[in-house]
Formats: structure tokens, sequence, C-alpha cells
């Protein structure tokens, strides 16, 4: 039993759809700009990954629009995009298809503002809590959708996308769903969320004046990751019941690592990078020899680039020089729960396409990071398998394997 | 803010929490219940009103409106104190 992805929508700094955010992807382009959404100026990172183009009116309905935060706005934009590329899932019962959704911080757009309401005595709006709940985005895209199978939110910080992705798996594998739509959505370019980050030194400071040029993992003197915002879902079936359908194939999803650092709270480990990386491998019934390429967690902060690094090398070898690796968050900054799922989807259109988009700004590598990142320019690489990585706080660490069709086990 | 204006600010918000609604129907008279609204929807529309008319409403008396009607009363009443 295979399961294969037949759908995907993606909401992005560098564009909404698959085919815009693909073709900027492949050229480079950095959707870093400075910050619009509020005023900034208080903060020392004062840039980000914006969805400038994303207009909730011009899709959802005033109620809608009132009763959801923009994660669920923009997860559930990508969700609409996602089931119109599958060609729709009413050859499913509505009992028969599952949701699945990550995301690291939920509706924090709306508890940060309805927190300044209640500090400054104002009345707190009604659906603070609808709105806010991590769960609200998989329970809009089930309202929006009428689809009433297993629904569920994975919160593992900056993994929850994975996660949900590898959930989704282990539903159709189990036979509690017949379809999936799996995936993440974030919208954490906010005040109080990205202070949070700038304290704990998270944030790049040094590019505030040039903000294309800010997220550049694996590149000498990067200095933290750039935030960002999106949403990328995925539609997953099993080959068999896809095909009688006629749904087109875009990949296969092969297998799902998962392992705790169970060391430190936001601290990278290696160990567990490797355990997940290679528990995906088992998962699939493959070996480290049969990967060729891996879309990196790759932040741009100092550490968690050398430790991914170290992790591809130590499970991979020899092997680990001939690997085409990038970084989608070069180009998109960190969409955290997201952006595993959005990395996913550049992971597929990899195999999809033979193209592997660039890791851009890095002009210069890191001493300690000395892998082929793809710098700069797309390469034509045909790749038949890709690993796309997830690291989180909390130690959590998830990787996802995806493969051509004719590659891995049934 | 007259009568006339405070009926149409109410019907907005009304138009913003029941899909579809042809808004030319909805008069004073009009029950919650009819026009589609359920309680969270009423208690948002108590929201929006306190925030547009810089009023509190009691959430007792709330408790048993009914009616567009109720709401806008209510509304006029308490305007009509704060400027007394």
């Amino acid at each position: 039993m295979r399961v294969i992805v037949t759908g995907m929508g993606v909401v992005s700094p560098i564009g909404i759809g698959t085919d815009q955010f693909w073709s900027a992807a492949v050229n480079g382009i950095s959707g870093i700009k400075k910050i619009t959404s509020f005023d900034a100026s208080h903060l020392r990172s004062q840039i980000a990954g914006e969805v400038n183009e994303f207009n909730p009116a011009s899709f959802l309905s005033p109620k809608y629009i009132e009763q959801t935060d923009r994660f669920t706005q923009l997860a559930l934009l990508a969700a609409d995009l996602a089931l119109e590329d599958a060609g729709g899932l009413g050859a499913y019962a509505p009992q028969r298809v599952a949701i699945s959704i990550g995301s690291g911080m939920g509706g924090f757009a709306t508890f940060e503002s309805s927190a300044l309401r209640k500090f400054r005595n104002q009345p707190v709006p009604p659906f603070t809590v609808p709105r806010t709940m991590a769960n609200s985005a998989a329970a809009w895209i089930a309202i929006k959708h009428r689809l009433k199978g297993v629904n569920l939110t994975c919160s593992t910080a900056c993994s929850s996308g994975a996660n949900a992705i590898g959930m989704a798996l282990d539903l159709l594998r189990s036979g509690r769903a017949d379809a999936v739509i799996a995936g993440g959505a974030e919208a954490c370019v906010l005040p109080l969320t990205m202070n949070g980050f700038e304290i704990l030194h998270a944030l790049t400071t040094s590019s505030n004046g040039d903000p294309a040029r800010a997220s550049r993992p694996f590149a000498k003197g990067r200095d933290g990751f750039v935030m960002g915002e999106g949403a990328g879902i995925l539609i997953l079936e099993r080959e068999e019941q896809a095909t009688r359908r006629g749904a087109k194939i875009y990949a296969q999803l092969a297998g799902y690592g998962q392992a705790c650092d169970a060391s430190h709270i936001v601290m990278p480990d290696m160990e567990g990078q490797v355990a997940a990386m290679r528990g995906a491998l088992d998962d699939a019934g493959m070996d480290p020899d049969s990967i060729d390429h891996i879309n990196a967690h790759a932040t741009s902060t100092p550490l968690g680039d050398i430790v991914e690094t170290r992790a591809i090398k130590n499970l991979f070898g020899d092997r680990a020089r001939h690997i085409a690796v990038n970084a989608t968050k070069s180009m998109i900054g960190h969409s955290v729960g997201a952006s595993a799922a959005i990395g996913s989807i550049a992971t597929i259109m990899a195999l999809h396409t033979g193209t592997i988009h660039p890791t851009i700004n890095l002009e210069e590598a890191d001493p300690e990071c000395d892998l082929d990142y793809t710098a700069n320019h797309a390469q034509q690489k045909h790749p038949r398998t890709g690993l796309c990585n997830a690291f989180g706080f909390g130690g959590n660490n998830a990787s996802i394997l995806f493969t051509t069709l004719n590659e891995g086990r049934d | 803010m007259d009568t006339a204006e405070i009926e149409t600010k109410v019907i907005q918000f009304i138009a913003t929490k029941v899909e579809n609604l042809d808004t030319s129907t909805i008069n004073r008279s009009s029950k919650f219940e009819e026009l589609g609204l359920d309680s969270m929807d009423t208690i948002q529309l108590l929201f929006d009103a306190e925030d547009a008319f810089g009023i509190n409403f009691d959430s007792e008396e709330a408790k048993g409106f009914t009616s567009v009607g109720d709401i806008i009363s209510y509304i006029e009443n308490h305007q009509a104190q704060a400027s007394s």
C-alpha cells in the first residue's frame, strides 16, 4: 500500500499557488521585506516574510473573516487551492476524509490583540478563544468543506507541519481515513511573538536595511532567522483509490521519522536529528545511499545550520556530499508550523520537475557548513528521493521522505 | 448619532454574521432567530455595538434581547443618558 500526493496548495511570501511559488523559488526570489502589518520600529528585527498579496475578502465571507484568525485564513486558502488541484475529494464519503494540520502558535494574532484590549480595560472580543485555539484551522477547513472524518492538530513548534503530514501518513496506513488534507499554517509576524523570539537571540537583527539578504542559511556571518508566515497543504490518498478516481499523482509519501532530543528545550541536538532522518528511511524501507535531495530545516541561525550539517554527515557519511541540499527559508523566512509543509511542497516539486531550487544569499559558506547547498542557482538534478527536515523547540525532530513513484517499496 | 444612523450600523453588523442575508428585510421588529443569528453571533453583535457606540450593555438586561429593536432602543437610551 502506497500513500501518494495528489494535490498541493501553498500561500507564501513568494507566491500564492504552487505555480507562482515554484517559479519564484527556482528563480531565487526573496520574499523578505520590511514589516508592513504593524509598526515594528520598537523591534530589533524589523523584517519578515509576510504574504502581502493575501486578501481574505477575496475568498471568504464577512462571517468567516470575523470568526477566524489570520493563520486559519491562510490555511483555508491553501486547502482550497490543494483541493482544487486534486480535482476535489467528492469520491470519498465525508466521514472518510481526515484533516491533519500543524501550527506552532495557532491564532496568536487574535491572542495578542485581545490581550492588548484586556490590559487597556476594553471589552474582550467574543471570538477570542475560538479564533486563538490551535485546532481552529483544521476545524474551519472541515466546516467549509463539510468534512466529517478524523480532525487533528499538531503543535510541536517549528516541526508542526512535518508531524501533521506524518500523522496523515499513519491515518492512511491504519485505515482511519481514505484521504487526508494535511499541512501547516502560521501567522505570527506579530509584535509580542517576535519580541519573544528576539529575546532568545533567535532572530536576525543585522539586515533591517537589506531585507532580501537577511535570511542566509549556511552562510558565513548569518545571525538568526527571519520571521515568516504562510500555509502549505497536501492532499494525500492511497494509491489504489486515487488511481481509481483518476487523480494526478505528484509523488509518494514514503516515510516519516520522529524523535525527541530529551535534552534542552530550545537548543538543537544532532543525535535527535539523525534519529528522525533514520526513522524516515527505516519507515520507507530505504537505505541512506538512496537519498538524492534534502530540503533542510536550515533556519539561518548560527548553531542550527551547523548541527543539521553535522547530522546529515553523520547519517549519510560519504553520500552526504552527493546529496543536493537546499533551504527554502533563504527566500521565505521561517514560517514556524507552516515551514515544513511549504518545504514539503518544494521537495515534491523537486521530484516532480527535476529541479532543485537554490539556497540564496550563499556567496560564502560557513567553514563548518560544507555540503552542496545548491548555492544561489537552481540545479537540474532529477532527484528520485527527497527528505524534508523539521526541527522544533522542545527538541522535536521530524523528517518526511518523498519519492517518485518508481522508488520505494509497495 | 441619530436613530437612522444607529439602525444602519446595527444592520451592517448583523450582515457580517449571517451568510447571504438580504439586509433590506431587516427592521426593528426582526427577531434574531428569524435572521439566523445564533447565541455567539448575538454576543459578537453586542460587542460590535459597544465598540461602535461607546456604551456598555448590562449583561443581565442584554440576555433578554430578542430583536433588533431591543438593541437599538438600548443604545438610544444609553447614548441619551451619556449625553445628558
